[in-house]
């Protein structure tokens, strides 16, 4: 089953390269992503998975399978947005459906890999295969964008290798990095060997997560992309090196050395959330800002694995909801740029006055970027800040509210002045119209955002405590 | 002893490239070094030959030594400038600091507690000596290639490094790696060529028109 999840898309991937048709190639993305999405879905009505104990390449623990559903749901959504955004785009789409069925492939087996250095193989490939798709438009800028992307990646994830090896060698008699295996073995690991490749393993998975000073790239390639794929790259590209890092927490939990590595992610958190808020002040345009929400959220949940058992199931329902906002905000962003011909926050305005139904979403997704009841990610930001509180630490609790409230205010001047005023000039008052390909993807995200703001199922529910186990080892 | 003089070789052929300026040089001076490299797994397998092992040497020589060099010379093929833009350290400091990372290499791996295997008292030092050059090499330098190769060399000291679990690591992943490897030499290609197709030069700072 875990095979068939990988291979489809792969297989997939191979096809859209000989098939003759833009047209064809998209009945094949959409196929594909749906055929995936099933399949994942059809994975949780088997009951909690057992891991085995035994050396395995692949394996499906709760961490891995909540990642990978949101990956898959994401994925299905920017596939389904992407019949009506491509039909605007003449150039053919080969490379660019390729490429991006290749990495939902490789997304997928980073989440099912039980072994580091498979896990490693796969989240490479991750960065190499979305490349192409940001300088898809081919355009100077593009191209910058995506050397910044691939260089700072590639050197990140290479220091994340070496703490792979390092991670190996501090096994000492055993030797391997099945993840099984570490996990049973954890207290044998040799502790000098095992500090340094933590190191090595935080720095190099936060620069594909895009934390804070290692966040260079972000903007860059998340606007210079279309913007759903932007949507796809900050929402479930950004969970495979989230997972990678839970790995090392949980190894790091079973070896006793948590009061280790939880200094480390907090600073790393919090830097962060003020670089974020430092940028999203002066910040006009508006997928850049979008990027640096990304690192904003991507330091709450860096905060939240730093603060220990407590924030543990905060900050993945944090990782939900950012990640359904994520998408939700970029797909909406791209149905405002097709209209307004402009990614200025400036030039856009009036959305609200055009179509009543776009301002409305823009609000709700607004409300869940910037954390305001009724949205998940007020919740979880209240359960990692009381976590903060009751572990005593109020200088990071204090930091986490001025730069929250900094980044509301930031977002807010943008976000709100897009809503509010009135269309510029009589040539941009035309009616604003999308195709259903393009609404529907977003009206389901919408729908599944409030859901969530509002009432958490208790399956959720059962499925996040259970995250908490498997991460705290207890 | 053979091990020890691949290993100074390794190292020296890193502080040389610090103080390269030629990209032709530069790209000769990487293959040569994997030339090497790619003796180590050799050398340092005890056990006699055997399929696995043979495997990975040559895979790395036909990578490191003929198809990634061919590549990046493929992607500067339109660049007339081939020479390094001037730094902002200065090729003789550059160096300098290489010595030093050399040093800091040795005193951090005395620190360590060494593995059951570890071959040579030189191989941990010179795998952090390589990898820290890489480092250096890539953040020291303007031109996109000479970034792309500074890359290369850090590899080269994750491969030095993995060769202490030779006997351990499953060959499937050995051959990812080098595949992932492999591949973004080919993406990184593109993405030069590209560039050079925009600015007539792989000048990074020329990569300034997105900032905040």
């Amino acid at each position: 089953m875990l095979l068939f999840l990988i291979l489809l898309p792969f297989s997939g991937g191979l096809l859209a390269f000989v098939l003759p048709k833009n047209s064809l190639r998209k009945i094949l993305l959409i196929g594909v992503a749906s055929i995936h999405l099933a399949a994942v879905l059809g994975l949780w009505s088997g009951g909690m998975p057992d891991n085995g104990s035994g050396p395995v390449f692949l394996g499906l623990d709760v961490l891995g399978k909540l990642i990978l559903t949101v990956i898959s749901i994401l994925f299905a959504a920017v596939s389904v947005y992407l019949w009506g955004y491509l039909k605007n785009e003449r150039a053919c789409n080969r490379i660019f459906t390729g490429c991006l069925l290749l990495l939902l492939s490789s997304m997928t087996l980073v989440s099912v890999s039980a072994h580091m250095g498979l896990l490693w193989v796969a989240l490479e490939a991750t960065t190499l295969m979305s490349a192409p798709l940001i300088s898809f438009e081919r355009s100077p800028q593009n191209t910058e964008a995506a050397w910044k992307y691939v260089l700072i990646c590639s050197v990140g994830i290479a220091l994340a290798l070496l703490g792979t090896i390092m991670l190996a060698i501090s096994s000492g008699n055993f030797k391997t990095v099945f993840l099984n295996d570490l996990l049973n073995h954890a207290s044998v690991l040799t502790p000098s060997w095992l500090k340094l490749s933590v190191i090595f393993l935080l720095v190099g998975y936060g620069t594909k997560m895009g934390l804070a000073p290692m966040h260079t790239w972000k903007p860059d390639a998340y606007a210079q992309s279309p913007a759903p794929i932007g949507g796809l790259l900050s929402g479930a590209l950004t969970a495979c090196p989230i997972l990678a890092i839970l790995r090392v927490v949980q190894i790091c939990n079973r070896a006793d050395l948590s009061s280790f590595i939880e200094p480390i992610l907090m600073v790393m958190g919090v830097l962060s959330l003020g670089v974020a808020a430092v940028f999203i002040l002066r910040q006009k345009d508006f997928s850049r800002m979008l990027a640096y929400s990304s690192v904003e959220n991507m330091g709450i949940i860096a905060l939240g694995l730093g603060l220990g058992q407590a924030a543990y199931w905060p900050s993945m329902f944090h990782l939900i909801n950012n990640a359904l906002t994520k998408g939700f905000m970029f797909m909406l962003a791209g149905n405002l740029y097709q209209h307004y011909r402009s990614r200025d926050m400036g030039q856009i305005q009036g959305v609200y006055a055009q179509n009543a139904l776009m301002g409305v979403l823009l609000v709700l997704g607004f409300m869940s970027l910037t954390a305001i009841p009724p949205s998940g990610t007020f919740f979880s930001e209240i359960m990692i800040l009381s976590a903060a509180v009751q572990s005593k630490h109020y200088l990071i609790a204090a930091m986490f509210i001025v730069f929250l409230s900094v980044i509301f205010i930031g977002m807010a001047k943008g976000a709100l002045q897009m809503f509010h005023h009135g269309p510029a000039s009589k040539q941009e008052s035309s009616p604003m119209v999308h195709p259903v390909s393009s609404m529907a993807p977003i009206l389901v995200l919408g729908a599944i955002i409030l859901a969530l703001g509002l009432h958490v199922p208790v399956f959720l529910e059962n499925v996040l405590r259970s995250t908490q186990t498997s991460l705290g080892g207890r | 002893m053979w091990l020890d003089i691949s290993l100074i070789v390794i190292i020296l052929s890193g502080i040389v490239l610090l103080g390269s300026s030629r990209i032709g040089t530069i790209i000769q001076l990487f293959a040569f070094q994997s030339l090497v490299l790619s003796s180590i797994p050799l050398q340092v397998d005890r056990a006699g030959l055997n399929w696995h092992v043979l495997t990975i040497a040559f895979g790395t020589l036909i990578v490191k030594v003929f198809v990634m060099p061919n590549f990046l010379f493929w992607a500067i093929r339109h660049v007339r400038l081939r020479r390094e833009a001037p730094t902002i350290l200065g090729y003789g400091k550059t160096m300098l600091l290489g010595g030093i990372l050399v040093g800091m290499a040795f005193y951090i791996s005395s620190k360590l507690t060494l593995p059951d295997r570890y071959f040579s008292r030189l191989f941990i030092p010179a795998a952090f000596s390589i990898f820290a050059i890489g480092l250096l090499l890539l953040v020291s330098r303007v031109k996109a290639i000479t970034q792309v190769i500074g890359y290369l060399v850090m590899e080269n000291g994750i491969f030095l490094f993995s060769m202490l679990l030779l006997d351990k690591t499953p060959f499937l992943i050995e051959m990812g790696i080098l595949l992932d490897i492999f591949v973004a030499v080919l993406v990184m290609s593109i993405v030069i060529n590209n560039i050079t197709e925009d600015y007539e030069d792989t000048n990074t700072l020329n990569l300034t028109t997105l900032r905040d």
